[in-house]
């Protein structure tokens, strides 16, 4: 299999109208965005794209949307997570055939399955396509349930297309056991961070990002990035430190925060669908106050 | 000025005789071990000196050893947290009074306090003495109790001798989240990591760490965080792969492998007092081979 590098990914969110019903002009608009502000590639739909939000046959259509949209200028990463197994592997083939780039599947939603279960999970997902497949890690978003190095090596000798992991665990160890481990059981094997934590991985190895703050900050996004995979890592500090005041400054409202966010910069993503609720007015305030506190937020686009 | 806690700081095993009474004799040995194979300064006695198993008189006795022996040489720390608070403070005030070079506590243990607790906690113990003292966060081992970005600035404000911390969540955000509060209100705070988590720290303004296989291999720790210093990512990483493979080795019932594995390399220090368990014949034997598989025996000083 040729070696996919993902490079710098985007994470776009999923514009609603206020009828609830995804957006796609916006959605389209919002592509556009992405494609010419630094993406190398896009992810979708993301945790921060509501992908559990989405009905069957709905998140199927925004996917063949995006890739049409999209029209091969970027590789698209189509995000297959369900709970049932089975479920995320049809995903998985639909993914294929929609002609997405490559698939990325967390461990099962609820279930908190121990390791062998998870293992066998990820091994039916990748083996229902040729694509290149990503495994994410996220114990805080998934009650704990991790991918451990130990799984990552079972899961190399499994499956010919399991090409990397994405971290949201930011768990150092796991990191440097993984990238020692790992590219010497399989060519090109890749470390991804899961947000923009970035300078950390990159010492360890990691060699793509996965971007869910890009849609409000691309150039210091890009930036990071850029510095990161030159291995400029004490010059990276500085980008490092503001997207983690960012980040720390989002994280407490998830999604909200970031639709919040990015209505703030100019580009309204619309409503979030239930459970999600949006942040009252005096939130929305006080959130708007903390980002003009970001000096390098004066730096990036505003509108679309 | 930069801070004096800085390098690979080498925190010594307690030696015990076959009775489990302390054995001064090989303690000051292994000071002077340390100090001869490169430890940027002493800290005595961390959980890996089996703090918690000694009684206060005990760690008095050895605290005053450790500043006779190393006698200036390199700096001194006293690691002062103690189930009982009064204990710790008293433990303070005499580092303070043989001429040890400062402390270091952890937030309090057992009754997962408050945020305005530890706070309350770490001004009592700052303005108790004049030495400069280190916090130690280590949430993972204290139901979660950690101390904030926010509670590490105001400490700062308040407190003069509040000098650094030593961070061991061992986790990209965590770290960010303390250094980008510290370092902006007091440059020289010294932002250290447990372990010889470097290559992950050292980017974003980390200035060394203790050590957990010092005894064991002193020249891979000063060779790591020279190379992390240089910005050397590549020899870094390859370096830090094999001190993170002897963390997964020592891990497991720490401290007693890690005395276990000192008597393969010609350093022994006697058993661990219960509830540790002292290691078998059959798990030195299996650290023996670990060690040799990773050039251990080779590169690394046996004997004292």
């Amino acid at each position: 299999m040729s070696p996919f590098r993902t490079g710098l990914v985007h994470t776009p969110v999923t514009p609603f109208t206020r009828e609830r019903r995804i957006d796609y002009d916006r959605y389209g608009e919002l592509i556009e965005f992405h494609i010419v502000n630094g993406a190398d590639a896009l992810a979708l739909p993301m945790h921060a794209g509501e992908s559990v939000s989405l009905p069957d046959a709905e998140r199927r259509a925004l996917l063949e949307f995006a890739i049409k949209r999209v029209n091969g200028r970027k590789p698209v990463i189509a995000h297959v997570s369900e709970t049932g197994t089975g479920i995320a592997a049809a995903l998985a083939r639909h993914a294929e055939a929609a002609g997405a780039t490559a698939i990325v599947a967390t461990t099962p939603y609820y279930w908190t399955p121990p390791p062998a279960m998870v293992l066998e999970h990820f091994v039916e997902i990748g083996a229902a396509v040729t694509i290149p497949m990503l495994v994410y890690n996220a114990p805080e978003e998934m009650q704990g349930t991790r991918v451990t190095a130990d799984l990552c090596r079972k899961l190399i000798g499994r499956l010919p297309n399991f090409v990397g992991v994405v971290d949201l665990s930011l768990d150092w160890q796991f990191m440097i056991e993984l990238m020692t481990d790992a590219p010497r059981l399989r060519d090109g094997f890749q470390l991804l961070a899961g947000t923009e934590l970035l300078v950390s991985p990159a010492a360890i190895g990691a060699t793509g990002l996965f971007a869910p703050l890009a849609g409000i900050t691309p150039r210091l996004v890009r930036a990071l990035y850029e510095m990161c995979r030159d291995q400029k890592l004490f010059e990276a500090r500085m980008a490092q430190e503001e997207l983690a005041a960012l980040r720390q400054a989002l994280k407490p409202a998830g999604v909200a925060g970031i639709k919040a966010a990015m209505r703030a910069m100019g580009r309204d993503c619309g409503e979030l669908r239930p459970p999600l609720l949006p942040l009252d007015p005096a939130a929305y305030q006080r959130l708007v106050g903390e980002l003009d506190a970001i000096r390098a937020l004066r730096e990036e686009p505003r509108g679309w | 000025m930069a801070s004096k806690f800085r390098g690979v700081m080498q925190s010594p095993v307690t030696p015990l005789k076959d009775d489990f009474s302390l054995d001064l004799l090989t303690f000051e040995r292994l000071l002077d071990f340390h100090v001869r194979t490169g430890a940027t300064a002493i800290s005595w006695p961390h959980h890996k000196g089996e703090s918690l198993n000694l009684t206060i008189p005990e760690r008095k006795r050895f605290a005053e050893a450790a500043v006779r022996v190393v006698n200036g040489r390199i700096p001194v720390t006293i690691h002062v947290s103690a189930l009982a608070v009064e204990d710790t403070m008293e433990l303070a005030r005499h580092a303070q009074e043989i001429g040890a070079d400062g402390i270091l506590a952890i937030t309090p243990y057992f009754w997962t306090p408050s945020l305005e607790a530890i706070h309350a906690y770490f001004v009592r113990l700052c303005r108790s003495i004049e030495l400069p003292v280190l916090s130690y966060n280590s949430p993972s081992y204290l139901a979660g109790v950690e101390i904030t970005g926010d509670l590490m600035s105001r400490l700062i404000d308040e407190l003069p001798n509040f000098a650094g911390v030593k961070e061991a969540s061992f986790n990209s955000e965590k770290f960010l989240e303390i250094s980008r509060a510290a370092l902006a209100k007091r440059p020289d705070f010294a932002m250290l990591t447990g372990v010889e988590y470097l290559l992950p720290s050292v980017p974003l303004g980390g200035v060394g760490s203790y050590s957990a296989a010092g005894s064991i291999c002193p020249n891979l720790c000063s060779q790591l965080f020279d190379a992390c210093i240089a910005g050397d990512w590549p020899r870094a990483r390859e370096l830090q792969a094999k001190v993170s493979w002897l963390w997964l080795l020592f891990r497991d019932q720490y401290p007693s492998s890690l005395k276990g594995g000192m008597v393969m390399m010609g350093r022994p220090v006697g058993p661990t007092r219960a509830p540790l368990p002292t290691a078998t014949k059959e798990r030195q034997a299996y650290v023996y081979n670990e060690l040799g598989r990773l050039g251990i025996l080779d590169t690394e000083p046996h004997g004292w």
